[in-house]
This record gives C-alpha cells, sequence and structure tokens, in this order.
C-alpha cells in the first residue's frame, strides 16, 4: 500500500468487481479478508448486509461502492450510516441503471427542498 | 438597521442557495461521466468475454494474493469538508518496466526447445548438450518465475499473458472511475454539509426576523426539530 493510503471496497455484481480490480483496488489482507464481494444469484441478504458493516468498521477503508440495486436490498444499513468516512457511493448495474431518486445522499440533500420545508 | 440586517442575511441564504446547486449541478453531471464509464468499461469486459471464453473472464480467475495499486489519501479540511485524493502507486509501474523484457528472454529458449520434434542421433546428443545448458541457465530462469508471485502484479495477468485490447480498455475506463469515484465521495460531502449549513442558517433566520423564505416557520418548529433528530440518529 503506497503511504498511507486507504483502500476502496465494493460490493457488486460479477462484472462490476472485476471491473474495479482490474483497476487495482483489490486487497487480501493478513487474515485474507478482501476488500470486495461478489453478489451472486444465492447470495444472502444477511451476508451483504454483515460484508457493508464490516467495511464501515474498517479503518483503512475510505469509499464504499455498491450497485445501487444491492444498496436497496440493504438500505436500512446505508441511511444508517451518517459518518463521512467512508463514503458510500451508489453505482449503476448491468441490469439496474442509475436511479438518483433512490441515491440516499441526493434524497438527503433533495430533502431540503420537499414540501414540508417550505410550508 | 434591522430590515439591513434583515436584508443581509437573505443575501447570504441566496449566496449560500446558490454554492449549494451549484455543487448538486457539479455532483449530477460528474454522476453522469462516472455512469457512462462504468458502461463503457462493462461493454468491454463483455467485448473481452466473448473473445477469450465465458469462463476466462469471471471471478474464479482473481488471484489469491493481492495487494492494491490504488490508494485513497483523506484529508480532513477545517470546514468539515473531507478531500479524497486517489492515487496510483508508482512502484507498480517501474516493477513493470524491469520485469516485461526478462519475461520475454525467459520464454524465447524454452519455446524453441519444444519445437525440435526430430528424433535422430545427432539430435539426440544435441539435446544432451542442450539440457546441460538449460541446467545451468535454470537458476537465471527462477528468479523471473519468482517474481510473478509478486503480489502487486497487474491484474491484467490474472487473465493470461496476452489478452485482448478490450481488456485493456475495460480496465483504462475502470481506472478513470476509480479516480472519478474517489472526487464524486468527496463532493457528495461537499453537498450534504452546504444543505445542513443552509437549513440551520434557513431556521436561524426564521427565528430571529421571523421573515424570509418560510411564513409559518414557527409552527412548524416542531416538525422541524422532529426532522433534525431523525437525521442525527
Amino acid at each position: 500500500m503506497a503511504g498511507r493510503g486507504k483502500l476502496i471496497a465494493v460490493i457488486g455484481d460479477e462484472d462490476t468487481v472485476t471491473g474495479f480490480l482490474l483497476g487495482g483496488i483489490g486487497e487480501l489482507n493478513k487474515n485474507r479478508k478482501p476488500n470486495f464481494l461478489v453478489v451472486e444469484k444465492d447470495t444472502s441478504i444477511t451476508e451483504i448486509e454483515e460484508t457493508f458493516k464490516s467495511f464501515l468498521a474498517r479503518n483503512d477503508i475510505a469509499i464504499i461502492l455498491i450497485n445501487q440495486f444491492i444498496a436497496e436490498m440493504i438500505r436500512h444499513a446505508i441511511d444508517a450510516h451518517m459518518q463521512s468516512i467512508p463514503a458510500v457511493l451508489e453505482i449503476p448495474s448491468k441490469e439496474h441503471p442509475y436511479d438518483a431518486s433512490k441515491d440516499s445522499i441526493l434524497r438527503r440533500a433533495k430533502g431540503m427542498f420537499s414540501a414540508e420545508d417550505f410550508r | 438597521m434591522g430590515v439591513l440586517r434583515e436584508e443581509d442575511s437573505c443575501l447570504l441564504l441566496d449566496e449560500k442557495l446558490l454554492y449549494f446547486m451549484d455543487q448538486l449541478e457539479l455532483l449530477e453531471g460528474k454522476r453522469k461521466t462516472l455512469n457512462s464509464l462504468i458502461e463503457q468499461g462493462w461493454f468491454s469486459i463483455s467485448k473481452a468475454r466473448y473473445s477469450m471464453g465465458n469462463k476466462q473472464v469471471s471471478a474464479l480467475q482473481f488471484a489469491n494474493e493481492m495487494e492494491p495499486l490504488v490508494s485513497v489519501h483523506v484529508r480532513t479540511l477545517e470546514n468539515d469538508e473531507v478531500e479524497f485524493c486517489a492515487v496510483r502507486s508508482s512502484r507498480k509501474c517501474n516493477d513493470e518496466f524491469v520485469k516485461e523484457p526478462t519475461s520475454i528472454e525467459d520464454i524465447g529458449p524454452q519455446e524453441e526447445g519444444i519445437r525440435r520434434r526430430k528424433n535422430t542421433k545427432s539430435d539426440v546428443a544435441e539435446k544432451k548438450t542442450s539440457e546441460d545448458i538449460s541446467s545451468e541457465k535454470a537458476p537465471e530462469v527462477n528468479p523471473g518465475r519468482k517474481r510473478d508471485h509478486n503480489p502487486q502484479q497487474d491484474p491484467l495477468k490474472w487473465f493470461g499473458i496476452l489478452v485482448p485490447q478490450s481488456l485493456k480498455q475495460a480496465q483504462s475506463s475502470f481506472k478513470q472511475v476509480i479516480e472519478l469515484s474517489a472526487e464524486i465521495a468527496a463532493l457528495q460531502i461537499v453537498v450534504l454539509n452546504a444543505r445542513q449549513e443552509l437549513k440551520h442558517d434557513l431556521r436561524n433566520n426564521d427565528g430571529s426576523t421571523g421573515a424570509g423564505l418560510n411564513t409559518s416557520a414557527r409552527s412548524n418548529e416542531k416538525e422541524a426539530d422532529v426532522l433534525s433528530a431523525n437525521e442525527s440518529s
């Protein structure tokens, strides 16, 4: 690892993870724990949630990239994360295009223009 | 005096709102670029899969040992803003330049040995001498192979030595995505902070002057408190 830099973690379908690992973000630490999770058809939501929480708990991760359709499965866990580090970034997946109205950050940001704020 | 103060605070609010909108627009623009780059990457991966075979580009090809070639430097600024800076380690590039010529030299003589298939007596004698030479050369080959096990190798090599151009294109577009995602992560925090500040100022403005955008803010104060409590939890 160069300097004291942190890692980028990724939770996504096979092609997304493959692409990001090609980009050079992959790491297996001393305990052989990876900083990525390939979500397949038989991957349970509990497993995804646990992995996401374990990434949140790690000090060496700065950004978590997650496919939006997977983020939808664990929306409660993503909404509960309020810290700025690690930053959670929702990205599109092959079968599900990016929808800004579902993005938790944009929903939070646009929340201020809701009817309730201007009543 | 009161009117002036009110005007000033309104101007300040306008400024902050414009800043917030600008950042939001910037975020949206970068998002669009990120999405199109990712799409491009997938397309290239699919092309590579088509030419290499279905199982050749999959999670099964990932190396057993990996070390990140990109790291993110995080800097917290004074105004609660966080800066993410994706840095590609330079060590990898240097290693590549050193590795490539040796790997070509290693492959050359081995292939020549395999191509000679005629079993004449003279060839057998030649083989013996060539084996002696190769056994002498063996210690030179090993270090090259050891270097190949270096976990900080180019991930392209997980998928073979001669990978198609499309896989290289996929790699370059995902490299761009990684850099862009660091920028977007920082921008997201800027947007959230700007929004928080604006909301706080709006509430203060309403509380002190009773004027502004929200005329019935006081009656809705309880609702706002509930909202902020939800946010802080």
